[in-house]
């Protein structure tokens, strides 16, 4: 990527007081048009990268550029949409007032403002309560608000922490659409999300951070290319040849043998299946099998020994600056 | 452009949206009604139908209706309801503006658009001054209508009340904003405030005083020195060298009030250091009731009334050497030092202390990662 991506940035820091690590040499790129899943536990540093693209916070040491320009640049934000993840939406405001109140934020004009606002409400379904205050709103009509507030002056990029948060599942497939249309107009989303099974159905590519680093970046496929496998269920137990072949693993299961195949090849698995048939064994299911984007962060979030070491980011000298 | 017009229009909104502010509106609404209901004539105050008789309060003793309903005004309307009640309330309906502003979920979406921090907030700071501004506008024009139906005077002047309340109300609402900003507490925004505004007005209330014993002290020692001289004049004016009882007389006179001077000199000296240092700390500091006492100051000169008489009776030391002080005298020499202060130094030193709050407000709120 590098000179055409919408975000580009490279060894962002950011040190919370004296010893609280809470970005510890990040780089990323999102390319435009895509949609992008930032994936991580509690205190990794997510919300803290977001809030830095967004100038909410100062970064300790940065290089980078959002939208071709420096991050930080005020002019470029006017091109950007943004969703927090715990909006606090003002509680006097109705939903149509909070939706122009960022639009004139923006530097948009009245007019502008007026046909944006009409035409996001009916976009995210809230046309009816345009009028009511949003302190009479639910959860999932706040985040419809939000997403509506974040798309008011048609960014380019727009930022969307935990936009799924609170909404019922009706809501969600309806804002998991809404996302891939705006990827289809050719709007770049940078999404920050818990929701993994969600990610994995709208996000071209994913970065998944861990205390403060990008631990892995790519597409799903990529990340996931050397966990695929194929799957075969056996009738009876396992034939002693199997032991010989290093690639193949096997368990009994109520009578059944299950033999995991390690490759992303189906031709690989054919001399396997010709042999078992040749001894008259049944094959009952034959499966391609790859890693879920929830495997792939529990490994990313894991030490060697599996075990996941707790949210939180790194305190104390030894997560400073390299 | 379009921003800072968002800002004020949401201003006005969260205003709106505050019961503590059309109460506050509705109860200055009340306070402009109750004026409509006094009158003043020959026989004293009259509230709807009942004639209240007040010595020395009537038209036969020089009160003319234009300088009740201007008193009324001054010291009633301004001097207690807008200076201390509507303030209250204000503070209480505006400290929590920037607490609130700045918390997480609401910050984030204003920083993210394109708008420096310094604009942000100081767009943010005037806009917080709408309520007073509003409450001030209904106010005045409330009174203008009052005094020009009832007293038949339709005074401009008032109208600037204006501009003297709203910086009053600035220089504690920039105490709200700035431990606001600091401490992210509507409460403790509040309670400083008011204790900071409690401090100044002691500081205020303290050098009025000193000064007062200053003055005291100057015509104190102004009355011994003449009695001191003319007793001198007396001891060179004794013709018969020989008559010893008339020289001894005037010579333990001469040595009495001399000591009485010195003794006057030294409490004066104490009581005039005590008084420069409150001067100077005064001079620091927001000066609110100073402020507002401009307005007194303006209206009254622009209704070119005549000075209250004060007592013409010179301060003397009694045959026991005790002084007895003319204290109208000393309260008109208080009243006149007070005038002396230009309207420049007085709101000019207190704008140079909100912008000092403010710059500090302004630089927490700039530095700050939300």
């Amino acid at each position: 990527m590098g000179s055409g991506s919408i975000i580009d940035i490279s060894n962002a820091y950011k040190t919370f007081g004296r010893n609280i690590h809470a970005l510890r040499g990040v780089d990323m790129q999102v390319a435009p048009g895509e949609v992008f899943g930032l994936l991580g536990p509690n205190g990794a540093g997510k919300s803290t990268l977001v809030k830095i693209l967004m100038t909410v916070v100062r970064p300790t040491r940065l290089a980078g550029t959002l939208l071709g320009r420096p991050v930080g640049d005020p002019q470029t934000l006017a091109r950007v949409g943004y969703l927090p993840e715990h909006h606090n939406f003002p509680s006097y405001l109705t939903g149509r007032q909070v939706i122009q109140f960022v639009g004139a934020m923006t530097g948009m004009t009245r007019q502008a403002r007026r046909r944006s606002t009409d035409r996001l409400l009916k976009r995210v379904g809230m046309w009816d309560w345009a009028d009511k205050r949003v302190k009479s709103y639910s959860k999932g009509m706040l985040q419809r608000i939000g997403l509506a507030q974040a798309l008011v002056n048609t960014p380019e990029l727009v930022l969307l922490d935990e936009p799924t948060d609170g909404v019922d599942p009706v809501g969600r497939q309806q804002i998991r659409d809404l996302l891939l249309e705006l990827r289809d107009e050719g709007m770049t989303v940078f999404l920050n999300s818990h929701l993994l099974s969600e990610l994995e159905m709208v996000c071209n590519r994913v970065a998944i951070m861990v205390k403060g680093r990008v631990a892995m970046q790519g597409t799903i496929e990529e990340l996931t290319a050397d966990s695929r496998r194929y799957e075969l269920r056996i009738s009876g137990p396992a034939p002693d040849w199997i032991d010989s072949l290093p690639e193949v693993s096997s368990y009994l299961e109520e009578g059944q043998t299950m033999l995991k195949v390690r490759s992303q090849e189906a031709e690989a698995i054919q001399p396997l299946i010709d042999r078992l048939r040749t001894e008259g064994r049944a094959i009952l299911e034959i499966k391609p099998v790859r890693e879920s984007l929830e495997d792939l962060f529990m490994r990313a979030v894991s030490d060697d020994q599996g075990r996941f070491d707790g949210p939180g980011a790194i305190v104390g000298d030894e997560g400073g600056q390299a | 452009m379009t921003q800072t017009i968002a800002l004020f229009i949401d201003a006005y909104r969260l205003l709106n949206a505050r019961k503590i502010f059309w109460f506050t509106l509705i109860l200055t609404g009340l306070v402009v009604l109750s004026f409509a209901l006094v009158g003043i004539n020959d026989q004293g105050i009259r509230i709807i139908a009942w004639d209240i008789e007040i010595p020395g309060i009537n038209t036969r003793t020089g009160w003319t209706p234009e300088y009740f309903y201007k008193f009324i005004f001054n010291n009633l309307g301004i001097g207690i309801w807008l200076s201390w009640v509507a303030t209250i309330l204000g503070l209480v309906t505006t400290s929590g503006m920037f607490p609130e502003f700045i918390s997480t979920g609401s910050i984030d979406l204003i920083l993210s658009k394109p708008i420096g921090r310094f604009r942000l907030f100081f767009t943010k700071y005037f806009s917080g001054l709408l309520f007073v501004v509003l409450q001030v506008c209904v106010f005045c024009a409330g009174s203008f209508v009052v005094i020009g139906l009832r007293a038949g005077v339709w005074l401009p002047g008032i109208f600037i009340s204006i501009p003297l309340v709203v910086l009053f109300f600035s220089y504690l609402y920039a105490f709200s904003v700035f431990f606001g900003i600091l401490t992210r507490s509507t409460i403790a925004a509040l309670l400083l405030t008011i204790l900071c505004w409690f401090a100044i007005f002691i500081v205020q209330s303290s050098e009025s005083t000193l000064l007062f014993f200053v003055k005291y002290q100057e015509q104190k020692i102004a009355t011994y020195e003449e009695n001191l001289e003319r007793s001198r004049t007396q001891l060179a004016g004794v013709e018969n060298p020989e008559d010893r009882e008339r020289w001894d007389f005037l010579y333990q006179t001469i040595e009495a009030r001399e000591n009485n001077l010195e003794e006057a000199l030294d409490s004066g000296s104490g009581v005039r250091i005590a008084h420069t240092i409150l001067s100077g700390a005064m001079t620091v500091l927001p000066k609110t009731s100073q402020t507002l006492d401009l307005l007194s100051r303006w209206t009254v000169d622009m209704a070119n009334l005549p000075e209250r008489t004060v007592d013409q009776r010179p301060p003397l030391i009694t045959e026991d050497g005790e002084f007895e002080a003319n204290e109208a005298e000393i309260g008109r020499a208080v009243e006149d030092e007070m005038k002396s202060r230009s309207p420049l130094w007085i709101i000019g030193t207190s704008l140079l202390f909100e912008l000092v709050l403010c710059l500090g407000a302004g630089w927490l709120f700039w530095r700050r990662d939300y």
